[in-house]
């Protein structure tokens, strides 16, 4: 795991240096435009200044090396667009990701864990072709068409929620809960969608994985031996289930969070997504690292996460260890 | 037959038989094949021009009723003012009808005719490209649709001026002569040279406005360019400043003089062939201008077309035995009216999936739009599976040290995160490429990220494969390693490369119409199903202009949705385990 973060974060750093742009350049002009009637030798000493203070006097794996060990201690380096250190522009940004998406997964889990057993028990039904065709579409369809819908629909016709923004502009609060209140209005349809994107794929797994658990023999012996329905479904197949949805849940984990990014956009949420994208377009390479770095961590974080919570769920790799 | 006693099925033939007998397959796969060659055929009925920008036909909503005559104009109409998409008819008695798309803004319509034009009696109506000016016959005039630069701020002068005599409206702005031959003038004077040298007033005759200059036919038959700013148009020729000119016309770059003889002459800026006067025994008698075209009618009666034909607007439709008396042009729009009071169109009928910001025909775009999302697409799938194939299979069937490599590199690939990272490979290495290896860029870029799925799912089939008999049967005959991995093994777990090619070309798609979207893919002008809808994302595009979105989505919602249902068929057809599902 350790190994796989920092080869990705040396392929990272090392694609970054092949952005075109002179970050040097950058801070010169800056320099200049403060200071006016600079002697040509002045200019120059200050270029070789920049040039040291943002080690780039030094060869790539040495400054890669500065970097990560910097990484580690929580310097992320400094953003050229913002004038600020990239951990101190990055925070506000991480913690509404982190919130969006943890609460879209929440939101997505608890709807479709119940939707896709209730398809698997009631196969075949109406319901269940409903849901599949439903899902089915949900799956295949872009997020940010979703998005365009549902912007369409509660934004524009309905006028229930805004079309995007963080907060109502220049608005003041007196009191917390209606500053949270404001938020929760911002952040509901981004969330919508989010949930609504996800729900398709999942609803799926969870049927597939439920419908094959239902079809093993010691389903059968359960219900021979007269177990209450609840209790089989539940507590029998349920349980065996859970295992591949698991499996899948990482893949549909980090696809949620890439998802953000698109909505993050869509909606301009001050989000990693967004800030990412600003990077980006303003060639702004160290915070494009540090936004970069964010997915990478979520992505192992992610995985070491979803091991454990194997371990938890299934004795069989418990016993196995 | 029962079902036990049936014949003997190849097992590609039970794949297809049981492929068939799914329905919802079955329709995904057809609807999904039947887009495909859609895709594949239509940009060549519906080439893409690259540059091509309209702005008089910008955010057209879809219809094709343009030219679509009022009934109650059938047998009375006495002229036919025809602006950018919408076209103005006066019937005999002097009531007023407007058709065609006339939406300037959300508020105003052109379609919206004042109350006072209702009731009076109007003698003559001209069109510009999003306003109306007609003249009533007590000598009123109005001026309605766009209005908000100054096209209806009429000056002071005209209150003094004797009986106006033409009307005319062009690029946002309005004239008017009247009988003593003054010319006035008024509305955006950025766009249009709208001023008048005072040498030529009380000589005018009539005016007719470009794009952005107009053009004066003096009371002695000659030709003058009245404005003060030199244009395209203002280097008139010779012959027509020597006089014998009968009538003028315009397009938006040229200007165009009738002769008494019969003889027309085209000056300006010709750039579609405006110049091209077809050849004629009889003379020309009247003549209108279009965009980029002109119409004409002939002595004999006979309608005759010149110049851009890119809507069929030069090709007016060959009537032997009526005769024509009157043509009336504008925009892409053509009506022509014959002796016996019928009326004649040809031209753009209207947009099939309207226009976009720029004039541009949405279905156009979306044709050629889908061709490359399923080009970059396919592409991408075909660079996954094989390498997915490839890293899977040597992975799984050799083991060991190189199996624990390969895992570790699919793990590190798999760890970048997909849309992110694609992001910065395509404004990295993208940003000093040209558009086309821009695209090749973004294959290939789709194809290296997504084969980690694949090579695990080929990896864990293959090793189940491995420790089957025929494995050892082809090793102690001596097939070579290679040969037993890619000619026995692979051919075995087909099944599996085939369904998560099917799923990861829907995949492809939408990642690929992602980064469009987000400004990192193919980019504009070159259409994509993403950087279609790119351009929808904010409400004044989604609250009016539905057309602008609603299409690309619809077709790419119906696209992947298909895609995953075949894929889905073809599992289940492929592997009968998953069938009680």
């Amino acid at each position: 795991m350790a190994a796989v973060f920092l080869i990705v974060s040396a392929v990272l750093y090392f694609l970054y240096h092949l952005i075109p742009g002179d970050p040097v350049k950058a801070e010169l002009a800056n320099f200049v435009k403060e200071n006016k009637n600079l002697t040509a030798e002045q200019i120059e000493a200050e270029k070789q200044a920049i040039t040291v203070r943002l080690g780039l006097d030094q060869p790539l794996p040495l400054r890669y090396i500065r970097w990560i060990t910097g990484l580690f201690t929580g310097n992320l380096g400094y953003s050229q667009s913002y004038r600020q250190p990239v951990a101190q522009v990055i925070t506000a940004p991480m913690q509404n990701t982190v919130i969006l998406n943890l609460m879209s997964v929440v939101l997505a889990l608890s709807l479709t864990i119940p939707l896709g057993i209730a398809c698997a028990v009631k196969k075949d039904s109406v319901f269940d072709r409903v849901t599949q065709i439903v899902t089915m579409v949900g799956y295949g369809v872009p997020v940010y068409i979703i998005a365009l819908l549902f912007i369409y629909v509660f934004a524009v016709v309905l006028r229930w929620f805004p079309v995007s923004g963080m907060n109502t502009p220049g608005a003041e609060f007196s009191s917390v809960s209606g500053w949270l209140l404001d938020r929760i209005k911002y952040m509901a349809l981004p969330l919508l969608v989010m949930t609504a994107g996800s729900l398709g794929g999942m609803t799926r797994y969870v049927r597939t994985a439920m419908v094959d658990a239902l079809g093993q023999d010691y389903i059968r012996t359960a219900r021979a031996k007269g177990l209450p329905e609840r209790a089989v479904i539940f507590s029998h197949a349920w349980r065996n289930a859970l295992l591949p949805v698991i499996a899948l849940i990482i893949s549909w984990f980090l696809g949620i969070f890439g998802g953000s990014l698109i909505i993050e956009n869509i909606f301009g949420l001050n989000g990693v997504g967004k800030l990412l994208y600003d990077a980006l377009m303003q060639k702004d390479y160290e915070l494009v690292l540090a936004a970069q770095m964010f997915y990478v961590v979520i992505s192992l974080a992610g995985n070491l996460f979803l091991d454990l919570i194997y371990g938890v769920v299934d004795p069989r790799i418990r016993v196995a260890k | 037959m029962k079902k036990n006693e049936e014949a003997v099925q190849t097992p590609l033939w039970t794949v297809c038989r049981r492929f068939s007998e799914n329905k919802a397959a079955m329709a995904g796969a057809v609807v999904f094949l039947l887009i495909f060659l859609i895709m594949l055929l239509g940009p060549l009925f519906f080439p893409l021009d690259l540059s091509y920008s309209e702005s008089t036909q910008a955010n057209v909503p879809p219809g094709r009723s343009l030219m679509k005559l009022p009934p109650e104009l059938k047998g009375n109409l006495a002229e036919i003012a025809v602006g950018a998409t919408f076209s103005v008819g006066l019937s005999t008695e002097g009531k007023v009808f407007v058709w065609g798309h006339g939406q300037v803004t959300g508020t105003t319509d052109v379609a919206e005719i004042p109350q006072e034009v209702q009731e009076s009696v109007i003698t003559v109506v001209a069109a510009g490209n999003d306003h109306v000016v007609a003249l009533s016959a007590d000598n009123r005039i109005f001026v309605w649709g766009n209005t908000r630069l100054g096209q209806g701020d009429f000056p002071e002068a005209l209150k003094n001026a004797g009986r106006v005599v033409q009307i005319a409206a062009g690029n946002q702005c309005s004239a008017a002569v009247d009988e003593n031959g003054r010319a006035y003038l008024w509305g955006n004077e950025n766009l249009c040279d709208i001023q008048i040298e005072e040498e030529y007033q009380g000589k005018i005759r009539k005016l007719v406005f470009t794009g952005f200059a107009y053009a004066a036919l003096l009371e002695d038959g000659t030709v003058a360019y009245t404005g003060k700013k030199e244009t395209a148009v203002s280097d008139i020729p010779e012959r027509a400043r020597q006089g014998g000119v009968k009538d003028l016309a315009s397009t938006a770059q040229t200007v165009a003089a009738v002769f008494e003889d019969g003889t027309v002459l085209v000056w300006g800026n010709c750039v579609k062939g405006e110049e091209r006067v077809p050849e004629t025994d009889a003379g020309f008698v009247k003549l209108s201008g279009g965009r980029y075209h002109y119409t004409a009618v002939t002595k004999t009666g006979e309608l005759l077309s010149w110049g851009d034909d890119s809507f069929g607007q030069a090709r007016p439709p060959k009537r032997k035995k009526k005769t024509a008396v009157n043509v009336f042009c504008g925009g892409y729009q053509n009506y022509a009216l014959y002796e016996d009071g019928s009326v004649e169109t040809w031209g753009l009928k209207g947009y099939f999936c309207g226009t976009d910001e720029f004039g541009r025909d949405i279905l156009v775009r979306l044709l050629n739009g889908g061709r490359m999302t399923m080009t970059v697409g396919a592409a991408a799938v075909v660079i996954s599976t094989v390498l997915g194939v490839l890293i899977g299979g040597i992975s799984g069937y050799f083991g060991g040290k190189v199996d624990l490599l390969l895992q570790r590199f699919t793990e590190i690939v798999s760890a970048l995160p997909f849309l992110p990272f694609a992001m910065i490979l395509s404004s990295v290495i993208g940003s000093s490429m040209t558009e086309n290896s821009r695209i090749f860029l973004i294959m290939v870029v789709l194809g290296v990220l997504s084969w980690p799925g694949l090579a695990r799912l080929v990896r864990a089939q293959v090793l189940a494969e491995r420790e089957k008999e025929f494995v050892t049967a082809a090793r102690s005959v001596g097939v070579r390693e290679a040969v037993i991995v890619f000619r026995h093994v692979i051919p075995n777990v087909l099944s599996v490369i085939i369904v998560s090619a099917t799923l990861d070309f829907a995949t492809c798609m939408l990642t690929e119409s992602s980064l469009s979207y987000l400004g990192f893919g193919v980019m504009p002008p070159q259409p994509t199903w993403g950087n279609m809808l790119s351009g929808a994302n904010n409400s004044t595009v989604i609250r009016s202009y539905w057309w602008r979105w609603v299409f690309p989505a619809v077709v790419f919602a119906v696209c992947t949705v298909c895609i995953h249902l075949t894929g889905d068929g073809l599992r289940d057809a492929l592997d009968p385990k998953t069938e009680e599902r």
